[in-house]
């Protein structure tokens, strides 16, 4: 009998579920609530899913967007899915829920993010992709996303140039990231179309996959320097990977400033606080800037703009820029790591 | 009086409803101040969401009825979700464009899970080694293969008939309600049932009376294997994307629903339903917490304070029971 009573639970658990459900309903989320906000100027609510914020450029971007809402009116859900696709899933149909107007979006890959595209495509509900943008799929999103492949190359071929200056061929590293993210795969290109042809100058004798984890990144670092110590050229793909860098150097004492002797050529990208204070110090010749507030103005425009039926294009590309010790005074106040830097 | 009120707790403790109690008074508690929650499609969401984790934590009741815990089950969901993809994958999978390509891969995962779940066990009992250390070093060393394999890419363009396994609710509920049947059956009505009970209560007397010890133990962590496994089909369905990191954080989520449900984590305390109604209040917990737009790092330390609440209430179960006349 027990055990009969024990198996009815289960679809009467769904039933329950279902029941009270059916039996409450919440005022602020109702369709008619939603369909003011699309035909009136009541202040939008935007839910912002952010897959990590784990380092700073993520922060950057949460708080830029956080703050050009605010500047607006409007009202900002938040959520972050601590690398968790499925749990990212189940966020972005909360947002659903509530009936917000738009949705901003940093997915864990490209792929992953389809069913949730889908999800807001099916609820009529904007949806921007913030510097990650999804496959080709039918799927219908708008993506903000940096040039990763020209900025990379833009910014190793300053190195380069920095390294012809020594007169001397250089064995080079690059930690590339998490492959699964397409901002990984342009910069490792952007890297590898900078060094073809100039092979005369830079012979890439290491490439450390770190997927995008400071503790992998810096094991690499220290296999990579003691297979080949005389290693100066190293270019990472993302600038919070400098602090494991910076402690691999250190222990093979080759951490030393521009000019000096033994001066590892370095450059990065993102433009964070860590490498401003580098090039500030002159440790680091050079990153690759992203603009995070152009992204974060850019993302919450594209959802007025779809809201509003305009057409918007399915990519918008941030240009960024390189910032290296030619530039840095005069290129500081639009990097987004030195307004970090200096708070 | 005291006494009175000591029995009263003693018995809710005790009761079989406790935990789905909870979950009630906190929904009524939560529903009129949190938007969105109270409604049909928030429910949906719930359901959708705590299929595939209680799935894992029936698999993570088993070993611990047994007096054992497999922390491998998140490393199994990637690898099953990765190599389950490899090969069915519309692009490259070896079975792309089959019609068995659904099947073959449902087996093929079931089969990895069962797997790597018979090499824990054997590694615990025939090397009688401890299962935290071995199932601990399972999970790096299966995670970095799962990882390796593709060298961390996710892989989609799944056939559709595998999508809607997880990506269905209907289907997906179907799935789970006819796996947690069978496995209440199995603890209540079947003899294996009591020989996990009976090795989870006390090895050695569990050996004396002619239980196989060795086999039982075994056993347990080839199911918990096969249902990560399974775990690994809904979430990977439901992404519609196998992913070498699918699932990699939810293990705090599977020990602590199966630990609020009320299975013990000294071995020999467990039921299904136990399971069903913890991995219910784990998740209403975070969808209300997530629907009151509070951070992820509140919800980790509020889940986290639930899950020591429920541990202390283990100890107290425990202490209860040996107090017991």
């Amino acid at each position: 009998m027990n055990t009969l009573r024990s198996l009815a639970f289960f679809p009467l658990l769904a039933l329950l579920l279902g029941l009270v459900g059916c039996s409450k309903s919440d005022p602020a989320s109702s369709p008619a609530a939603s369909g003011s906000a699309a035909n009136t100027d009541k202040p939008l609510t935007i839910g912002v899913a952010f897959e990590t914020l784990q380092t700073q450029y993520w922060v950057a971007g949460f708080e830029a967007i956080r703050a050009d809402l605010k500047k607006r009116g409007y009202t900002m859900l938040e959520a972050v899915s601590d690398g968790d696709a499925n749990r990212q899933l189940e966020q972005v149909k909360n947002f659903i829920t509530r009936k917000v107007d738009g949705i901003i979006l940093v997915p864990k890959d490209s792929k992953t993010c389809l069913p949730m595209i889908k999800a807001a495509n099916s609820a009529n509900i904007p949806i921007v992709l913030f510097n990650r943008p999804a496959d080709k799929s039918e799927a219908r999103s708008v993506a903000i996303v940096a040039d990763n492949f020209a900025l990379t190359r833009e910014t190793v071929a300053y190195l380069i140039d920095e390294a012809k200056k020594t007169g001397r061929k250089h064995k080079a590293m690059i930690l590339v990231g998490d492959l699964g993210d397409i901002n990984a795969i342009g910069r490792r290109d952007g890297f590898d179309a900078a060094v073809k042809g100039n092979e005369a100058t830079i012979d890439v004798v290491a490439r450390i996959p770190t997927e995008w984890n400071q503790e992998k990144a810096q094991a690499g670092v220290v296999n990579a320097l003691q297979a080949n110590p005389d290693i100066g050229f190293i270019f990472t793909s993302s600038d919070f990977l400098l602090p494991s860098i910076v402690s691999a150097l250190k222990s093979a004492g080759k951490y030393h400033k521009i000019g000096a002797a033994g001066h590892v050529i370095l450059g990065g990208f993102d433009g964070d606080a860590t490498a401003y204070q580098m090039l500030v110090d002159g440790y680091l010749d050079a990153t690759g800037v992203q603009d995070v507030y152009f992204e974060a103005q850019q993302s919450v425009q594209a959802i007025l703009d779809l809201r509003a039926g305009k057409t918007v294009p399915e990519l918008i590309r941030d240009p960024g820029f390189v910032i290296h010790q030619g530039n840095l005074s005069a290129k500081s106040a639009q990097m987004w790591g030195a307004q970090i830097g200096k708070k | 009086m005291r006494a009175g009120t000591d029995s009263v707790f003693r018995r809710a403790l005790a009761s079989d409803y406790f935990v789905f109690g909870l979950c009630v008074v906190y929904a009524a508690i939560v529903a009129p101040f949190t938007p969105g929650f109270a409604t049909p499609d928030n429910f949906g969401n719930i359901l959708a969401t705590l299929l595939p984790l209680l799935v894992i934590a029936l698999g993570q009741m088993l070993v611990m009825i047994a007096g054992g815990i497999d922390l491998s089950v998140t490393s199994i969901v990637g690898l099953a979700s990765i190599v389950g993809a490899l090969a069915i994958n519309d692009d490259t999978g070896w079975l792309a464009g089959s019609a068995l390509a659904t099947p073959v891969g449902v087996l093929l995962m079931l089969a990895l899970g069962a797997a790597v779940g018979a090499f824990n066990g054997l590694a615990i009992t025939q090397l009688r080694m401890p299962a935290f250390i071995v199932t601990l070093a399972g999970m790096m060393a299966f995670s970095g293969l799962a990882v390796w394999l593709t060298q961390s890419k996710a892989i989609n363009r799944l056939p559709a008939a595998f999508n809607l396994l997880g990506g269905t609710t209907a289907i997906t509920f179907a799935i789970v309600v006819f796996v947690a049947a069978f496995l209440h059956l199995l603890l209540s009505r079947s003899l294996f049932g009591r020989w996990l009970y009976a090795v989870g209560h006390n090895p050695r007397t569990a050996h004396i009376s002619g239980v196989p010890v060795a086999g039982t133990i075994v056993a347990a962590y080839v199911a918990s294997g096969i249902l990560a496994a399974l775990a690994a089909i809904l979430l990977t369905g439901q992404a519609e994307t196998g992913s070498p990191v699918l699932g990699q954080r939810i293990l705090l989520d599977v020990i602590g629903a199966t630990v609020i449900g009320g299975t013990s984590l000294f071995g020999g305390r467990g039921k299904v339903l136990w399971t069903v109604f913890g991995v219910l209040f784990l998740k209403l917990i975070d969808n209300s917490l997530n629907l009151l737009n509070l951070s992820i790092f509140t919800i980790t330390m509020v889940k986290g304070a639930v899950i020591l609440f429920a541990a202390v209430m283990d100890s107290l179960r425990r202490r209860f029971a040996d107090a017991r006349p």
